[in-house]
This record gives structure tokens, sequence and C-alpha cells, in this order.
């Protein structure tokens, strides 16, 4: 039996050849739309996992300051107050906020450099180090890699930053974060505590919101649940944080699945189309086979094979293209809708993940109607009297 | 042995555009023999010759091969009766256009546990036999009309059947061609082979052991 189904493969692939137009049409479809889905769900996996690695960078709990139902500066003696919940750890104060270069604008995080704790992790450090006590109010930065490729600036250097009074100030450059495509750090610029408050020209006493860090024997959730005691606050966990970003990614990308997926749908009636388009050639061929003595079985495993080879190729280069789309050349047109991010510059590189998952539910979105679109009609005209299927064929 | 029982095939059964082709056939054709099948056009003899090859199931009726009833026996052993016993040339020809010659011949061998490799220097022989060798290799949109026919005749000999059906095999050809035929079918006749074949041809009926003349879908004369 090894020789005929080895008869069978090679018919197979000579009909691939034969009916080139279809082969062509299929393919070039197929490829365009599995390299579109596959860019925007590769896209969209990479920064839901960033996101994942960005939480896991933050704080256990961040407490802000609520008035009015909105987000304003906290009294720093909320600190004191933090800090005798059970379960914490540390409390350490912030001011945040976002400052230009260029055409830019980046996220500054001020931090109270003698409470920073060794646990603490913003990212591997490429090059110099990170903040110390001795930073304090002294101007010494550490900054994502992304901005020291903008502007061209590497540990030891300084670089100017614009306040919202468009007041310049110098800053000198200590480290820099290591990972280019991190979220996170991309486009963050550590400072002391002191320095963002001159910056941003905060008023003494209050800052952004507080970092929390709670005991290792102490769920965060524990934790913020006895600190529901103080009024006007409002407490984020890192599983907040997550759902957050997960929906705005998740949501934008999930519209451009399904815009996708319609177009997949698409490809696979061309898929079908082009079946018919050849339906009258193949039927006539499949009752000619059958004549010969090819099996309904035989038939289907010809075409089986014709499209498991169309469809695992096509979409394998299609999911190629996706990743070089998005990985290396950054995803034009799709970057700006599914980041949303209009302060993030272009040299920002996308982190693209391919899982299983999505490589598996992308080949059966592709490869399985392929599959019913080709097999099903070559079964019919098989199971039809090889006469009748070729008179049909002819008429 | 062939022997067909009361054969009665209806198109469209029931419907408005009811076609009745073979009507309440009974026949029996001897192994070793060229039966030929004629009538005028429509009468059903390419039906019944389908029917005979298996290649169409009639409305009611029996067909015995070698006493054994075939027609209750599942698609996949008429399927595979075919691929053992018979030998199909058909009136349109039906070679694939975008092959050779040669591999339209060898195109029946791909359903076999076979190597059709190994059938080559019986295509060639055949080939040669009808004339044809130099255009093996040729696409079959190259070939001439007769040519084609006779590449088809190889490729339904190509596996040595027991049993050849030919539908007009020499309709669309020439008269060398009709001439090779006449004594190609002769020589597999001579072999112990049954040939069945529908024709309007008088050479052809000629060579022939038995005629069955039909008219309207019935058998009206056997000579």
């Amino acid at each position: 039996m090894i020789k005929k189904h080895r008869n069978l493969l090679s018919y197979s692939f000579d009909c691939l050849s034969r009916y080139r137009m279809r082969t062509a049409v299929i393919v070039v479809t197929f490829l365009i739309a599995t390299t579109m889905v596959s860019a925007v769900l590769f896209t969209k996996e990479g920064l839901e996992r960033e996101a994942e690695i960005s939480v896991k960078m933050a704080p256990d709990l961040t407490v802000q300051y609520l008035k009015a139902g909105r987000v304003e500066l906290i009294p720093i003696d909320y600190a004191d107050t933090i800090a005798k919940v059970e379960g914490v750890k540390s409390v350490v104060p912030r001011i945040w906020g976002y400052a230009g270069i260029s055409t830019y604008t980046f996220t500054v995080i001020g931090l109270e450099t003698s409470s920073i704790p060794t646990y603490t992790t913003f990212g591997s450090i490429e090059s110099g180090r990170f903040l110390t006590p001795e930073d304090a109010g002294k101007g010494n930065i550490v900054i994502g890699k992304l901005i020291a490729g903008l502007l061209n600036v590497k540990v030891g250097d300084d670089i100017i930053l614009l306040s919202e009074s468009v007041e310049a100030n110098k800053f000198h450059v200590v480290g820099l974060f290591s990972d280019a495509s991190s979220i996170y750090t991309a486009d963050m610029i550590v400072m002391s505590i002191e320095d963002a408050r001159k910056f941003f020209r905060m008023p003494d006493g209050y800052v952004t919101d507080f970092a929390v860090y709670v005991e290792d024997y102490e769920q965060p959730a524990n934790v913020a649940a006895k600190m529901s005691f103080m009024p006007n606050v409002r407490i984020l966990d890192q599983d907040l944080l997550l759902r957050g970003y997960k929906a705005a990614y998740g949501a934008r990308g999930g519209i451009f699945v399904t815009l996708w997926t319609i177009l997949l749908v698409g490809a696979a009636l061309v898929a079908f189309s082009q079946a018919v388009v050849v339906g009258h050639e193949s039927k006539f061929e499949v009752g000619l086979l059958k004549t010969f003595g090819f099996s309904t079985l035989d038939i289907i495993e010809v075409r089986l094979v014709e499209s498991l080879v169309l469809g695992f190729f096509a979409t394998s280069l299609g999911m190629v293209l996706g990743y070089v789309y998005a990985a290396y050349l950054n995803a034009p047109g799709l970057v700006d809708i599914l980041l949303g991010w209009a302060f993030l510059p272009r040299e920002f590189r996308l982190p693209v993940y391919v899982s299983w998952s999505s490589v598996f539910s992308i080949y059966a979105v592709t490869v399985l109607p392929l599959l019913i679109t080709t097999v099903v009609p070559a079964w019919l005209n098989a199971i039809t009297d090889p006469e009748l299927a070729m008179r049909r064929a002819a008429a | 042995m062939i022997e067909l029982r009361q054969i009665t095939k209806i198109y469209n059964k029931g419907k408005f555009n009811e076609v009745v082709a073979v009507q309440d056939v009974s026949l029996k054709i001897e192994d070793g023999k060229i039966v030929v099948l004629t009538g005028p056009s429509g009468c059903g003899k390419t039906t019944l010759l389908s029917i005979m090859g298996l290649i169409l199931t009639p409305t009611s009726g029996e067909i015995l091969y070698d006493g054994e009833p075939v027609l209750e026996s599942s698609d996949y052993w008429k399927t595979n009766f075919r691929k053992e016993k018979f030998g199909f040339v058909f009136q349109h020809i039906n070679l694939l256009p975008q092959y050779t010659a040669l591999e339209n011949i060898l195109l029946p061998l791909y359903a076999k546990d076979t190597d059709p490799g190994d059938f080559m220097d019986r295509a060639v022989e055949l080939l040669s036999k009808l004339g044809v060798i130099e255009r093996a290799n040729y696409l079959v949109e190259q070939l001439s009309g007769g040519e084609q026919q006779r590449v088809a005749f190889v490729r339904a000999l190509i596996k040595d059947p027991k049993y050849l059906f030919a539908d007009e095999p020499t309709v669309f050809v020439d008269e060398d061609t009709s001439r090779i035929i006449y004594r190609l079918l002769q020589d597999l006749r001579d072999k112990g082979k049954t040939i069945v074949v529908s024709t309007h041809d008088p050479e052809l009926i000629k060579i022939a052991d038995e005629v069955h003349r039909m008219d309207r879908g019935r058998l009206v004369q056997t000579k």
C-alpha cells in the first residue's frame, strides 16, 4: 500500500502545478489574510505579555487620592498611615507625570531615593546604575533605552527636559534600562523625588501616589482591604492594572482580529470560488479517475493532500511575513491603532510574541475552511457515478 | 462472461424531463470476443456500455461477471473491479490536456500499489505498436485527434485488462488510425480479451463476432 500512497501523493503535487491559477490565487489570498491576522495576533499577545511583565515590575499596591472622583495629589503624611497598616512592608512616595523632548513625550517618575527598597524592580540596567540616596536633588536620571536611542545619549551625557512652564531643566544620565521593547521602561525617565517635584513644580507636602510593598506572607488584596478605612483613596493592585492593560490591547486587538477573520472568511470564499472555477475540470477528472479505479478514499486523499500542502504553505509563509511585518518593520499602519499611544515614538519596537495557541488558531481558521471547500466537492463528485460526473462536467 | 439481465436506465426518473435511455436489455457476452453495439445516435449504446463498465448504475436489472452479480456490491468493490479488470476508451478521448501522452498513459496505475515506472516497457511497446512512440513526451494538445485516440487506447490497455470497453473509437480518427485500431482489437481478441465496442463504423462491425443493434433503448437485432 505504500507505493499506492506514494503515487497518490505524487499525483496531488502534479495537480498543484497543473491548476496553477487556482494554486496562485489561493496562496496569494491566504498569504495576505494570514500575514495581517498574524501581525495583529502576535503583536496583541506581545503587548499583553509586556503588560504582564510591566505589572510584575509595578508595586504590589498603588495608592492614589481621589477628590470628587478624580485623581488628585495625595498628602505625603498619608504615608505614615499606610505604613501602619498590618502587612505593609514599605511605602514609597512618587511624583510622576509627562515631559516633552522634541516632539516626543515621555513618562517621568520621581522616587524618594532614600526609601527605594532593594526588592523593587524597574527592569534591568544595561549600563550605568540605578538611583541611590546620594542622587537626591542632584539631577541624576536613569532613562529607557528608547529615549537614549532617540536622543543619541549614553551614560554620562546630559539632556535637557522642558517643564510645563517651558523651562529648560538639565539632567545627567547615570543609567540606562536594558530592554528596548519593554513598554514599562522604554519611555521612562526615573529621577529623585526632589528633582521631580522641582521639575513639575509640585507643592511641598504632596505626591502623585504611593507605591506600597507588602510583606511576603501577606496577600496584596488583603492589605488593600485593610486600607479601606482610609477615606478618599483608590487602591490599585497588580491584577487591576493587568486587567486594564489587557482590556486596552485586547479590545483593539480583538477588533482587528475580527476584521481580519472576516477577511479570512473572504479568503475561504475565494478558495471556494476557485474550486468552483476549476470545478467542472476537477469534476471531470474525478469521474475519470474513478473510471480508472481510484476509490472515493483515494480521491479524498489526493484533494486532502493538495489542500493541506496549499493551506499550510500559504499560512506558514503568511505567519512568517506577519512576524517580520510586526517585529522588524514595526507594523506600519497598525501600530498606532493597536497601541493608541500618540506619544509613543515610532522608534519603539513592538513587542511581538508567538504562542502555540495563536499559531494553532491561525492554522485552524485558514486550513480548515480550505479543506472543507475543496475536499467536500471532491467527495460529492467521487460518490457520483463516474459516467454521470464526467457527463455533468462536460455539460 | 458478461451477462446483462433486464437492464433499464431512466434518467431524471419521475421528472418532466425523464428519459428512458436503456429499456429491458438482456444480453450475454462470451469471453474472447469482439462485441459491437450499434444503432442510431441516442439509442442508448453509450449508456449500456457505461452500465457494463460499472461506471453508471442502472435503474433496474442485474449484471453478472463470470456468473457473479455485481450491482449490489459496494462502490469500493466495483472500483477495485474496474481497476483490475477494465480498460476504457471514451468517445471524446478524455486525456488530461496538461499532461504528456506518457503521463496520461501511466495515470491509471497511480491507483494501484505499484510503481508506474515499472510499466514503462509496456507503455513503450504499446505506443510503438500503435505508431505514436515518438509522441510519448508531447503534451496532449500537441497531438492530432488520431494520435490522441491511439494514446487513449494505450492508456486503456496499460494494465492489461480482461475487458475493454470502447465508445465510438474510430469516429474522430482518420482511415490509417482506424486500420491500426481494427488490427489492435483483433490482436486483443486473439489474446482472449473481451472487447465491447459501440460504433457506427461498418469496417469495425465487419470484424465483430457479435453485433447488437439498438433502437430507442432496446436491443432490436442480434447477429
